[in-house]
């Protein structure tokens, strides 16, 4: 650790952890009620375990971006955090917060939430992602405002480097562009319209940012590859990504009542949104074939080659494979839907997070890489995961081509309970696929807990 | 582009980056372009009375604009190629020659596009309004982005930034500027013309 | 081949690109404002769909079911359930949850007044007349 502030990222790397085992706890809850279908009614309705589920993955990503760029902006500024105790004092707000929010979806019921916490006087809840309390809601704006400023701060006394812009860039666009989940509008068409404003342009704009920054961070660190190789690769690929991402938006706009052009925009700019990611791949694999050292930690590394890999296989082909209008009219809002975004999620922003903390973790903890065997250990778990989300995903992709042909493309249409029950077999498949997830989470934690220091701690980085 | 190079080695003119980006924006129409050919496939019929309604004659006249741009644009580059180190000054008047053209295709296709809209054209008023509008709006916007590039090289040229030493910046310019030419002698035939 | 590859230029790149398709995402929404009108059903939005909206937002109808397509895949398509059911079979439906069916997916009951009922209801009237480019394929949704 160059500077002795980078300390902040710890906490947040660790809840970010905790909250990640949280998330999958109700995805395994959620699974389960798939194909048990009254399994914890009436204590644990179904919406409830979503948005906890949901919304936990939001928040530790969070944690770990925002850990991340404590982590990274005074390295890459060289210098210390503006401010340290800002710092920590916005991890205890949000965590705590956090820990609020979940606590009332869990045992307040929803109207009864949204009455205390002032959705009469601006009514944003009950739309997908967006299911936070008002004062939640403001309250994310506040840490982020926090954090924006602490990090801008600390960039602006010192070094500014390409990463570090993107990075920024990233951060003040998901500020930004939350500010539309404060706008409701009673029409349901323009609601639908702008919440994709925040969803869309969070996951396929500028968290893409956020991911390359992070990503091409780890890369200079672990293959020692010249910086200025690495930055203008880096510019490349997330102009790719925007080009095609932000009208890329069109392909959510097909169905809710938008003009019928964006089905032409949407496929035209999407059906080019797998190249960004393909660039990413191919990036990522030859700066580690032309590494300028070996760098100890071999765990971190393959986190990163895993990002390349997950995010494009998750978001670029698994998108692309629903994302044309002709083929969306049948699959939109059915399993395949579910399947994408499950590997999207996890391919690019979970591996992302789970690469700068692979990375981050050992140095924060005074060496430059774990041992041997926790090393084994963790790449144990890259495997177990990454291959039940695999599992997951193909189960559900399964799930979703049966329920289109039933429900939807048949001549004699089922109803979609009689199809639910149909596709049975694949949800029960997909639910043990999660347990092996939950195991591989379970080996990732172990490998925190094994003797950490040992042969593979070379000098201190 | 042009091939006056002496040196021995093939080199590609203008930034890396720049081809990058190009190759991203062809791929963009290219698919556009397929995404018309299947739609006219569709409604052929259709397609053929609504072509007649455009103005063809608007349309060679921009193609001659930005043909001569293009011209100028080369002009340019080659003038601040074989002048001295810092003296691209000289090859400033070819750019602002491109330059008026490139506003006169602009100032064609507004009133193009005044007329279009009084008589009701929009995104939305046929499938082949939704493709004519869409892709000669799409190119339109990438002639205003060439033109403030093209402005940009030219206030460089006057300030002496660009010579022999120093072409990579206005080769990067002006090779966009090319591209935007390419596509709209794609363009015009196909949406214009062919039918 | 040899070229150059520089940063600055990649930058330059960068912004300028993002702030072109940015602009144009703003055009095309900038029509598609001009378009809403026919296509959104808003003529309709009466203050009883409007508290409508609100009851289907506070019991988080979207974290089971969808609604034009978008939400939990958990339990059917809503936006077209007037035409699929009518409205007298959605309220005897909601008032019947949960079912107590063993093994079966259960949907909580929300004790709605009648006059709740009839605003949830007149939301979904209101959904299922938006022009959707006839989405969903079949009634099932």
């Amino acid at each position: 650790m160059q500077y002795k502030s980078q300390a902040v990222a710890k906490p947040y790397f660790i809840a970010a952890i905790g909250l990640f085992v949280g998330q999958i706890v109700f995805g395994l809850i959620m699974g389960l009620q798939y194909v048990i279908g009254d399994f914890l009614f009436p204590a644990l309705p179904f919406n409830v375990a979503r948005m906890v589920h949901t919304n936990l993955l939001i928040v530790w990503l969070l944690f770990g971006f925002m850990g991340a760029a404590y982590y990274m902006v005074p390295e890459e500024s060289e210098t210390e955090l503006f401010s340290p105790k800002l710092a920590l004092a916005m991890f205890w707000i949000f965590l705590v917060a956090g820990a609020l929010t979940i606590v009332g979806y869990l045992f307040v019921p929803y109207a009864t939430l949204a009455q205390m916490t002032g959705n009469d006087i601006l009514a944003t809840m009950g739309r997908e992602f967006l299911e936070q309390p008002l004062i939640t809601k403001v309250g994310i704006v506040v840490v982020a405002l926090a954090f924006l400023f602490n990090i801008s701060m600390t960039m602006l006394r010192g070094r500014k480097t390409a990463i570090s812009m993107v990075l920024l860039l990233g951060l003040w666009g998901l500020a930004i562009f939350f500010l539309f989940s404060f706008y409701n509008p009673h029409n349901l068409v323009k609601d639908k319209y702008y919440w994709w404003w925040v969803v869309h342009l969070w996951v396929e704009g500028v968290w893409e940012l956020i991911l390359g920054a992070l990503l091409a961070f780890v890369l200079i660190k672990v293959t020692g590859v010249d910086r200025e190789v690495i930055e203008k690769w880096l510019y490349v690929i997330i102009t790719l990504t925007l080009v095609t991402g932000i009208i890329g938006t069109g392909h959510h706009y097909y169905w809710i009542g938008a003009p019928e052009y964006w089905q032409w925009w949407g496929s035209v700019f999407s059906a080019l949104e797998p190249i960004p990611f393909f660039a990413m791949t191919v990036f990522a694999f030859n700066m580690v074939n032309r590494r300028r050292r070996e760098h100890p930690n071999r765990a971190a590394t393959l986190w990163a080659l895993g990002t390349g890999v997950m995010s494009f296989l998750g978001a670029g082909v698994w998108g692309f494979l629903h994302t044309l209008a002709p083929v969306n009219y049948y699959t939109h809002g059915s399993q395949i839907t579910a399947a994408h975004g499950h590997m999207a999620f996890y391919g690019a922003y979970v591996m992302v997070v789970l690469t700068i903390i692979s990375y981050a973790m050992p140095i924060l903890r005074g060496r430059a890489a774990n041992s041997n065997k926790a090393q084994v250990l963790e790449m144990w778990s890259f495997w177990l995961m990454t291959i039940a989300m695999v599992f997951i995903t193909l189960f559900l992709t399964a799930a979703g081509i049966l329920q289109v042909w039933l429900q939807r493309v048949s001549t004699t249409p089922l109803g979609f309970m009689a199809t639910q029950e149909q596709v049975s077999l694949f949800y029960w498949m997909r639910e043990w696929a999660g347990v092996a997830f939950f195991i591989g989470l379970v080996v990732y934690i172990a490998s925190f807990f094994v003797n950490g220091e040992g042969e593979g701690q070379a000098a201190t980085r | 582009m042009h091939a006056t190079t002496t040196l021995p080695q093939r080199r590609l003119a203008g930034d890396l980056a720049i081809w990058f980006f190009i190759l991203a924006e062809l791929l963009a129409f290219g698919v556009f372009f397929a995404a018309y050919a299947f739609a006219r496939a569709r409604h052929a019929a259709e397609f053929d009375v609504a072509q007649q309604a455009l103005n063809r004659d608007a349309g060679a006249l921009n193609t001659l604009l930005l043909l001569s741009a293009s011209a100028l644009v080369v002009r340019a580059v080659q003038g601040a190629q074989a002048g001295q180190a810092g003296q691209g000054r000289r090859a400033a008047p070819w750019l602002l020659g491109a330059i008026v053209c490139g506003l006169g295709f602009v100032g064609v296709k507004l009133g193009e596009y005044a007329g279009a809209f009084a008589a009701g054209v929009s995104l939305s008023s046929s499938v082949f309004h939704m493709f004519y509008l869409s892709l000669t709006f799409f190119h339109f916007m990438h002639v205003l982005l060439g033109l403030v590039i093209l402005a940009v090289l030219w206030a460089g040229l006057l300030a002496g930034r660009y010579g022999p030493d120093n072409l990579n910046g206005l080769e990067s310019g002006a090779a966009y500027w090319h591209m935007v030419d390419l596509v709209w002698l794609i363009l015009f035939p196909l949406v214009y013309v062919i039918h | 081949m040899s070229g150059t590859f520089t940063k600055s230029m990649a930058r330059n790149i960068f912004y300028g690109g993002t702030v072109f398709f940015f602009l144009l995402f703003l055009a095309l929404t900038f029509d598609s404002h001009r378009e809403f009108p026919k296509r959104d059903n808003s003529q309709n939005l009466t203050p009883e769909v409007i508290a409508g909206k609100k009851i289907w937002e506070t019991r988080n109808c979207i974290g089971c079911h969808t609604l034009l397509g978008e939400g939990a895949y958990f339990a059917p398509e809503l936006g077209n359930v007037y035409t699929r059911r009518g409205p007298d079979f959605i309220k005897a439906w909601i008032q019947a949850q949960p079912t107590g069916t063993h093994g079966r997916r259960q949907m909580p009951q929300f004790n709605l007044s009648e006059q709740e009922l009839d605003q949830l209801v007149a939301f979904l009237k209101y959904a299922s007349e938006i022009k959707t480019g006839n989405w969903p394929p079949n009634i099932e949704g």
